[in-house]
């Protein structure tokens, strides 16, 4: 038994090998028995209904990457336990993508409100500003002018605090 | 047909991946050039050989002229491609080849200085007659006299690097009090991407459309155009979608903007494959906007109307050919749409992706293309463009089309990286695009906010955990009647590999 989540919905699993090369899978009490052949190394022919069509589908990690009819999506598989703590302080503010800081407009002890210009990062030639999530104060800054940095990575550290009209 | 000992192709990406395909199919020996991020990037496996220019960072290898015009000597490379973006407008790359003594794929330097430049270029065109959107393009770049020239021309004002394109570090401003910041966010951007911080203004165009006009010339002196391209699906001043015919444009309002494209490459004095780009406003008035001297991202779509392949047009015409057909000989069948693939989540943004592709798998079917630069297992760098692939669809008239490019982008995967996908689909969708309403600010108006997809269904889970375990399903039980037709909808009721019921 795992657990996968995708969206905010999560469901519990658990894959039984029957007879004959066939698969029961149970998700959150459904039992289904796809008619799934592989047809290349991550595409899948899935025969449901009388229709076919192609699966697209890649493990990283722990996380499953999708794509069916035109949409893509991403389940990530959680180990047996509690959810792990999370990563970063609530009003952190992390780096949404790859890229190199080229500007910093606060400083630690800043008082700054929701919305504020904080950084701004290069990434592909463009520049991206990131702005405070919340009201705050900056406790500190994690980053340097020219650092390149990588998706999630904390940039500024805000102490969140109630905003003042 | 061989036309050259070697062709280095001096780019990286699918445009470098584009002109390997057509020189393998001439029997075109290719050299490819990568930096240190693009070891087993797919345009070094396209191409016959290839060379390190430099690490990653592009201002050290794909824009280091020094670096690629050695990598051509130790190659043996006769003749160099220089593609699209990068060092493509480069007067003095253009120059350093023929000083090198290779043959350019494109104009020479005289040209690309002339009319890569967009100061030169509008007061070129000024001056030949061809109208120009009212604007700045003195050579005072002091912040104070721009700030007064904006006040001149009214705003809002579209601040515009003179080098370069792509929409890199051009700013619309709605008003003194921004233009400060923007003109230094414009200068950096630009400084960063082409090398070059000076800037012309125009006024910013309410509800333009963007059309411009494939040209040809060769060294003879004869020029013809291949049509036009409506360009008007922009997001950030970078093209998304383009498409030809234009919907927007009557036969004779063509004939007057083919002519006018013409009127341009031949007092430019243009060799090689070029593009005339034009504003056209609300009231059907067209304006010169700039002179694009290479190959533009989305010339295929010029191929799938005329039928010609402008890459081997180009490498004839580098190779002293003269043009083999007349103006005559242009004629667009059916109509054509390219969908730009960028690595950029529409989820969240629109912020760039990068990272590694798990899965990649282009479309097929009849009028279909796909230009990749991706294979699966390729990185997306954060270095570069964040153009992955341009699908581009052909269809007998434009319903057709649609419905190919709907289908077309349902089928085109990629995995590991966020992709515009479900973007170009909700535009191709969108009521107004269908009925060919479009202006450079649709996405703004009708497409802001992309709501994140629905979770997937129990069904697809279950189908996805079964294909992981590599494991076959049989035939099975229940399902039975009354189920939808399209089960992945329904929750209940239905099994996957059960007979549809009828």
């Amino acid at each position: 038994m795992k657990t996968l989540r995708s969206g905010g919905q999560s469901w519990s699993v658990e894959v039984r090998r029957l007879r004959g090369g066939r698969v029961q899978v149970a998700v959150g009490g459904e039992v289904f028995e796809p008619d799934v052949r592989t047809v290349a190394p991550g595409s899948f022919l899935v025969r449901s209904g009388g229709l076919a069509d192609v699966l697209h589908c890649v493990r990283d990690g722990d996380a499953i990457h999708l794509h069916w009819r035109g949409e893509v999506y991403r389940l990530d598989e959680e180990a047996a336990g509690p959810p792990r703590a999370a990563r970063h302080a609530p009003g952190d503010l992390e780096a949404p993508m790859p890229g190199t800081v080229i500007r910093i407009d606060v400083a630690a002890g800043d008082r700054v409100s929701r919305g504020q210009q904080l950084l701004v990062v290069e990434a592909m030639k463009m520049e991206n500003t990131l702005r405070a999530p919340r009201a705050g104060v900056v406790t500190a800054i994690r980053a340097e002018v020219g650092e390149m940095v990588a998706p999630g990575r904390t940039l500024v550290e805000l102490e969140p605090v109630e905003e003042s009209s | 047909m061989r036309l050259f000992s070697k062709l280095l192709v001096a780019n990286r990406g699918e445009i470098a991946v584009r002109v390997a395909r057509t020189c393998r199919v001439m029997g075109q020996p290719t050299v490819a050039i990568y930096s240190e991020a693009d070891r087993d990037a797919l345009h070094v496996r396209e191409c016959d050989e290839a060379e390190l220019v430099g690490p990653a960072e592009a201002a050290r290898s794909y824009l280091d002229v020094g670096a690629i015009i050695d990598a051509a000597r130790r190659s043996g490379a006769d003749a160099v491609h220089p593609g699209y973006g990068f060092l493509s407008e480069d007067a003095g790359f253009a120059a350093a080849v023929a000083d090198a003594g290779l043959t350019f794929v494109g104009p020479p330097a005289a040209v690309h200085a002339r009319m890569g430049d967009k100061r030169g270029a509008r007061r070129i065109m000024a001056a030949a007659g061809v109208a120009v959107v009212p604007g700045y393009d003195g050579d005072d770049q002091s912040e104070e006299r721009l700030a007064a020239e904006g006040e001149r021309i009214g705003w809002p004002v579209m601040i515009k690097p003179s080098r370069g394109g792509g929409g890199k570090g051009m700013r619309v401003v709605g008003g003194p009090s921004e233009f400060e910041a923007a003109l230094q966010a414009s200068r950096r951007e630009a400084r960063s991407a082409f090398g070059d911080e000076s800037v012309i203004l125009e006024r910013f165009v309410e509800r333009p459309r963007h059309v411009e006009v494939q040209v040809l010339a060769d060294a003879a002196g004869a020029a013809v155009h291949l049509l036009e391209r409506e360009c008007s699906i922009q997001r950030r001043h970078q093209k998304v979608i383009e498409e030809t015919p234009s919907p927007a444009l009557t036969e004779s309002l063509r004939r007057e903007l083919c002519a006018a494209a013409l009127a341009a490459a031949r007092t430019a004095g243009y060799l090689n494959a070029g593009t005339v780009e034009f504003l056209l406003d609300a009231e059907g008035r067209f304006y010169f906007l700039e002179m694009n001297t290479r190959l533009q991202v989305e010339h295929p779509i010029t191929e799938a109307v005329t039928g010609f392949d402008l890459v081997r047009l180009q490498l004839e015409i580098a190779a002293g050919r003269e043009l083999s057909f007349e103006q005559s000989d242009v004629v667009g069948r059916g109509h054509a749409l390219e969908c730009r693939i960028y690595a950029e989540d529409p989820h969240a943004g629109d912020l760039p992706s990068a990272g590694r592709v798990l899965a990649f798998s282009a479309p097929r079917g009849p009028g279909i293309r796909c230009d990749e630069g991706v294979a699966t297992g390729s990185d997306v760098p954060v270095h570069y463009d964040p153009l992955v692939a341009k699908l581009v669809t052909w269809g007998s008239d434009r319903n057709e089309l649609l419905e190919r490019t709907d289908d077309a982008l349902r089928r085109t995967v990629v995995l590991g990286v966020a992709t515009n996908l479900p973007r170009l689909r909700s535009i191709v969708e969108h009521a107004a695009f269908r009925s060919g309403e479009i202006h450079t600010g649709f996405i703004d108006e009708h497409l802001r906010e992309l709501p994140r997809p629905a979770p997937p269904g129990a069904a697809l889970v279950a189908a996805a955990l079964a294909a992981l375990e590599g494991l076959r399903g049989g035939a099975t039980s229940s399902g039975g009647a009354g189920a939808p037709p399209d089960p992945w909808s329904e929750r209940t009721g239905w099994r996957l590999g059960a007979e549809r019921p009828r």
